[in-house]
């Protein structure tokens, strides 16, 4: 693999003076969409890659400055290509920190192996990808929906709705829960789909109130499932068997950000993630600690050697561990994935009560270590008609 | 709710990498252990025990028959062909082999987690419809053993009353109504011969 070349940008000297520290000036790319249906987790985000921009450039004993090199696709998943190949042919920037939808990460794959690029990838996913060009920082399903349906499955029942944006995530993320479901004897309802940004949700509400599972798998994002949340409280309010306390929405990929959102209408029902925001908070969501953690990470690899490639960094995973504000990170070399604490939170007023946490999971992207016998305890008997 | 045959659980499966040291090899070996497979490297034999693999990837572009401890055709598990020049010659080889699925190279960053689910799937399918097919012939094969049993139950009178009571036999055996029929020859048989007297007893009709 060849080495980045990372001479500075345009009209800059290779090294800037930025108070008695002579600092290495490196571009990166911030690709975030600023608009859009899903805008408040792409700006937790944006927020957090900034914020570790800043942190590092303030930082007088780390020798990079980093310049962020900033394009915005506006929630349109056919511009996250187009503009993360801009980022590579107007700068020197090798490394973006971006994407939020799998389907936008999808798209820029192609663009990063032409360009020898590297993406670092800060939201949950649904697993079964490992491309060499792509770092991924937030949780992975083993780190997400297999602890939370392991959690919730002796308490509430298996029998699930599953809901989803009609793209990649919601089908992946309904695919492994079928298989989860199955082995833990349940049934799945019903599954349905909406088209991202769509708000009327009442037929969804309609076929829960019919079908009355044990938990509700709720893989949509940004308006639909604030739309939906909104509903389903209005129909716990109606009938008790819809109350969190019973049959609560589950959700992988939930957190403070969208809190403001969705107000009173979250309050108990679950999230999971590898952070929630303690009171007082260093970050405001997941989203934001993971986008922090992925600049910090870069930035430890790229101060100790400015010219590191994809094959320098594939070694300093192998070899190292990173202090981040995440808590020490392990990265996995094989899959590029990152070792997170997986917490189970509930949503109180304003933020997470945490229900449980274990610390340091290893990535399992492909669910190759998965165990029903471990995950869901002995198999249940299912009564057979 | 119907249910689709759920996505297989590949950690921990063992795949054999028939290939020359090349930077081939070491893509295929990166995506599988990301995948959670052991991957293995030889050349230019499979070596004992690639006879217990779960995936063979071989290369078509030079490999030849006597690497294979089986028959070109019987490998007892998936093979993936791992095609670079696509001489129509060497297509043909590994179609003689019957990959089950193909990667074309240079080998990249992806394609061999799809590669896995197709060879596999198609395999399956394959050793279903030749096991299917071997117990038609056998049926085929047993008309005989059916013609003879209704004739020895008939005793020349009604054929129809004769096929109904081999039936109704098959089923209160469990078996099927060839391996009834068989039974019934075998205890004619053993009549005429005046050999009756046997254990089973409890088969007569």
């Amino acid at each position: 693999m060849p080495r980045m070349p990372r001479p500075c940008g345009a009209g800059c000297g290779a090294f800037s003076f930025l108070g008695s520290c002579l600092k290495r000036r490196i571009e990166i790319g911030i690709l975030y969409s600023r608009s859009g249906s899903y805008q408040l987790v792409s700006d937790a985000c944006r927020i957090g890659a900034m914020r570790a921009i800043a942190d590092i450039n303030a930082d007088r004993g780390s020798g990079i400055e980093l310049v962020p090199v900033e394009r915005d696709p506006q929630s349109n998943a056919d511009r996250y290509a187009t503009l993360c190949e801009d980022i590579f042919k107007t700068s020197s920037a090798r490394h973006v920190v971006g994407c939020v939808t799998s389907w936008s990460r999808k798209e820029t794959i192609p663009v990063l192996e032409k360009a020898g690029g590297m993406l670092w990838y800060a939201c949950p996913y649904e697993g079964f990808e490992a491309n060499e060009h792509v770092v991924y920082m937030h949780a992975c399903p083993n780190q997400h929906l297999v602890p939370l349906m392991a959690h919730v499955v002796p308490r509430f029942g298996a029998n699930s709705f599953l809901l989803g944006s009609n793209y990649i995530w919601g089908w992946e993320m309904n695919r492994v829960a079928r298989d989860l479901i199955a082995d833990a004897g349940g049934k799945v309802l019903g599954e349905r789909y909406l088209r991202i940004g769509e708000t009327d949700v009442s037929r969804l509400i309609g076929e829960i109130r019919a079908t009355r599972p044990n938990f509700i798998l709720n893989n949509l994002i940004g308006t639909s499932s604030y739309a939906f949340l909104a509903a389903y409280r209005d129909l716990g309010d109606e009938d008790p068997a819809f109350r969190p306390q019973t049959c609560p929405v589950i959700s992988c990929n939930l957190t403070e950000g969208e809190l403001p959102a969705i107000g009173e209408t979250g309050r108990g029902h679950l999230s999971v993630g590898p952070y929630f925001a303690p009171r007082p908070a260093a970050f405001a969501s997941s989203f934001e600690a993971s986008a922090y953690a992925s600049v910090q990470v870069m930035a430890d690899v790229l101060s100790r050697d400015p010219e590191a490639g994809p094959a320098e960094f594939s070694k300093a995973f192998a070899e190292r561990r990173f202090s981040t504000r995440l808590g020490p990170i392990a990265i996995d070399a094989n899959t590029q994935h990152a070792t997170l604490p997986v917490i189970i939170g509930r949503i109180a007023d304003g933020f997470f009560e945490v229900v449980s946490r274990e610390d340091e999971v290893a990535p399992d992207p492909y669910l190759s270590r998965y165990d029903p016998a471990r995950t869901f305890g002995r198999p249940r008997l299912r009564v057979v008609s | 709710m119907t249910r689709t045959p759920r996505i297989p659980n590949l950690g921990g499966a063992r795949a054999f990498i028939l290939h020359r040291p090349h930077p081939t090899v070491q893509a295929i070996t990166r995506q599988l252990s990301a995948i959670g497979l052991i991957a293995l490297d030889c050349w230019p034999e499979l070596p004992p025990e690639a006879l217990a693999a779960d995936f063979v990837f071989f290369d078509a572009d030079l490999g030849f028959d006597e690497q294979f401890p089986w028959k070109a055709g019987e490998a007892p598990m998936p093979l993936v062909a791992l095609i670079g020049s696509e001489a129509p010659g060497r297509i043909e080889w590994a179609l003689s082999h019957k990959a089950d699925a193909q990667l074309l190279k240079p080998v990249g960053t992806a394609g061999v987690y799809s590669a896995l689910l197709i060879a596999r799937q198609s395999f399956e399918a394959r050793k279903h419809l030749a096991g299917e097919i071997a117990s038609l012939r056998q049926r085929v094969a047993e008309r005989q053993t059916i013609v003879r049993a209704v004739a020895a139950l008939s005793k020349g009178s009604d054929d129809e009353r004769a096929y109904a009571q081999l039936r109704s036999l098959a089923m209160s055996w469990q078996i099927s109504v060839e391996e009834a029929a068989r039974r019934i020859v075998a205890m004619t048989d053993e009549e005429a011969t005046g050999e009756e007297g046997g254990n089973d007893q409890s088969h007569r009709a």
